[in-house]
């Protein structure tokens, strides 16, 4: 098949909620936009099947009941509720500057015809007084922070609403291509390669401004049911971005021992994509221990992390187990109000479906819940390091959502569409005024033999047993800090790690096999993780320690807290 | 294994084929066939969009929530 050459301005890499919002901005200059996307922009993404929870700072009402900016900034950072949990891990000054947008966006959505006020206020909404009325309220609940600031709302189909207003835009969206390297000249970027994952079609974008906007990293470590896919989020995210960056040079921010989660168990046991979702489950969703104790009265509770970390911990050392999800003390109300915002929600909404086919009850039953959120670091890991412009150190990237560098506990939508609006604005404004592309043609020959070449060998590896022999040896060598306390479940050594890199090299040197597009889509998928294990365990390793500051760091070698004042840089290839 | 399309009510529109995030559709002849079920995420998503309601979310064993019915 023939290659393709497409031509564009401003090329938006991840077409998720962050991903269409920044074609949407950047359509509003006189540019030409393209939106690529791995799979189908209307349901990809982890927003893809809906979302019903978004924190929000909005003026006219926190404002008036005597709240900053600066106390949402706090619950994001070590000195909210969340206590030690997140402590110094975020940028403050971007997260301050997601934190003043967010209303703003809120607004945007509402034109884009997403449904955010309703004319029912319950009982349990903060701000607004209960009961019916004629022009509709937010609806605000409290997740974890100190502030109540979640406004739930329909966003069951945002994506679809967020495609249609793209192609109101005239943003050209291609789905079914997976973007793999990114094309640079003089240290500007000047486009991007990708392959179509149905036709097997090899693609040269050239662009003058591209935002990448691909997500977290999924496939890192191995799921408890042994399913490679069962997992909370979107499988198709595996670091796609942050290594197409790192090889184009852009600076990353590595975390190896990032935390993330609620500080355990939100999560159902066995099927990963449901979840509790502690602010799903508001008003009624409370946890409890084997002996029938409630150990948390709601999951979105202002109780500090901390306290409810030891708790648990508590519960773990003398043999309360298993924990469960308990909504069977709640009102019919409040249980109509729960249904509602799972059916809203992403993580919610096939449960909802599994709950029906198997004849389970949230009046009747209690469900299991897992201590933590298994097989993945999303959400931190890597990241692209960004200004508050969303540019990179590469000129003509910009990067927002889950790929850059940690911004705060919980950050994840509004982070997403915050970033996603403003790196779009920034990428066409820079575009306006940069030259004519000029493509490397070496560049796009030696990708295209890279890309295709799962398609020539006939005796070699599966994908699957990469990504499995990864997932184990990160497992074994590499250990998963989840949602509790350091120190708690985590097993590393430097001899472990450093043996553990060379088994990667060994995993990278398989010859790959790909019996079709689809698959070679997956091979390359997992070259990316194991280039995102390697960073990671280069960083554990790594003896550049700096003293407690803006950024944060542990290294768990040595089972004590060490501080990093600024993002550590690799350059591509790692050594 | 998942998902699960009821060839009595499916009309062959392809919809679950152009919309599955993890693209684990493909065409067939008459209905549409799932080629890769290791690769659902199940997530719902052709559930949701399928107008004839045809597909059903069907959890492997080891993925099935565990429940205690209290009431």
């Amino acid at each position: 098949m023939e290659d393709a050459l497409v031509k564009c301005d401003v090329l938006v890499v991840g077409g998720g909620l962050g991903g269409c919002l920044a074609a949407i901005k950047a359509s509003e200059y006189d540019v030409k936009v393209i939106l690529v996307e791995k799979a189908n922009a209307k349901r990809s993404g982890s927003a893809g099947t809906g979302n019903d929870h978004f924190w929000c700072y909005i003026p006219e009402i926190h404002g008036k009941a005597g709240l900053t900016i600066e106390d949402v900034v706090k619950d994001m950072s070590f000195k909210g509720p969340y206590g030690k949990l997140t402590e110094g891990f975020i940028d403050q000054e971007l997260c301050e500057s997601i934190v003043r947008e967010t209303y703003d966006r809120v607004l945007d959505l509402e034109r884009f015809g997403v449904k955010f006020r309703f004319k029912k206020i319950y009982p349990w909404n903060y701000f607004v007084e209960p009961g019916e009325y004629e022009e509709a309220k937010f609806r605000i609940v409290p997740a974890f922070q100190s502030v109540p600031d979640v406004l739930n709302y329909e966003g069951r189909d945002i994506k679809r609403k967020l495609t249609k207003e793209a192609k109101k835009r005239s943003v050209n969206i291609m789905n079914r291509v997976m973007v793999t390297s990114l094309l640079t000249n003089e240290g500007s970027v000047v486009g991007a390669t990708g392959v179509n994952t149905r036709t097997g079609q090899f693609i040269v974008f050239e662009a003058k401004a591209i935002v990448l906007h691909t997500g977290g990293c999924n496939r890192l470590y191995p799921t408890r049911t042994g399913y490679l896919f069962n997992r909370q989020d979107c499988p198709n995210l595996t670091g796609d971005g942050e290594i197409m960056a790192l090889k184009a040079g852009a600076e990353l921010f590595v975390t190896p021992a990032r935390k993330r989660g609620h500080g355990a168990f939100q999560y159902l046991k066995n099927f990963a994509r449901a979840s509790g979702a502690a602010t799903s489950c508001y008003p009624a969703g409370r946890y409890i221990n084997s002996e029938g104790e409630v150990v948390v009265e709601h999951p979105a509770s202002r109780e500090p992390l901390r306290v409810r970390r030891e708790k648990v911990e508590t519960d773990i050392r003398e043999g309360r187990l298993p924990f469960y999800l308990d909504l069977t003390q709640a009102t019919e109300e409040q249980i109509k109000y729960v249904e509602w915002s799972y059916s809203n929600e992403s993580l919610c909404w096939a449960f909802l479906e599994i709950m029906r086919d198997m004849g389970l009850d949230f009046r009747k039953d209690i469900f299991e819940l897992d201590l933590e959120k298994p097989g993945t670091i999303s959400g931190g890991g890597v990241g692209i390091f960004i200004d508050t412009n969303c540019a990179t150190s590469v000129k003509g990237l910009f990067a927002g959502g889950d790929i850059v560098q940690p911004i705060g506990a919980e950050t994840t939508g509004p982070q997403a569409v915050v970033l996603g609006w403003r790196a779009g604005d920034r990428a066409a404004e820079y575009a306006l005024k940069a030259p004519e592309p000029v493509v490397d043609e070496r560049q796009v020959r030696d990708e295209r033999r890279r890309v295709l070449a799962p398609l020539e060998v006939k005796d070699g590896v599966a994908w699957q047993e990469l990504n499995v022999a990864l997932n184990g040896l990160m497992a074994d060598y590499m250990g998963y800090v989840g949602g509790l306390s350091l120190g708690f479940n985590d097993v590393r050594s430097e001899h472990g790690l450093e043996s553990l890199l060379n088994r990667l090299r060994e995993l990278r040197s398989q010859p790959l096999n790909a019996k079709d597009p689809h698959e070679v889509m997956r091979c390359l998928e997992v070259l990316n993780l194991i280039d995102v294990g390697e960073l990671l365990i280069k960083a554990a390793l790594d003896p550049r320690i700096y003293e407690k500051g803006k950024w944060f760091m542990a290294k768990l070698a040595v089972k004590e807290m060490k501080f990093f004042q600024r993002p550590i840089v690799y350059k591509y290839p790692i050594e | 294994m998942p998902p699960k399309i009821d060839l009595k009510l499916c009309k062959g529109c392809n919809v679950c084929v152009d919309i599955c995030p993890l693209d684990v559709f493909k065409e067939g002849a008459k209905a549409p066939v799932v080629a890769y079920p290791d690769e659902c995420w199940h997530c719902g998503a052709c559930v949701m969009d399928c107008p004839e309601e045809a597909i059903r979310l069907v959890l492997p064993v080891p993925m099935r929530p565990v429940a205690i019915r209290i009431k």
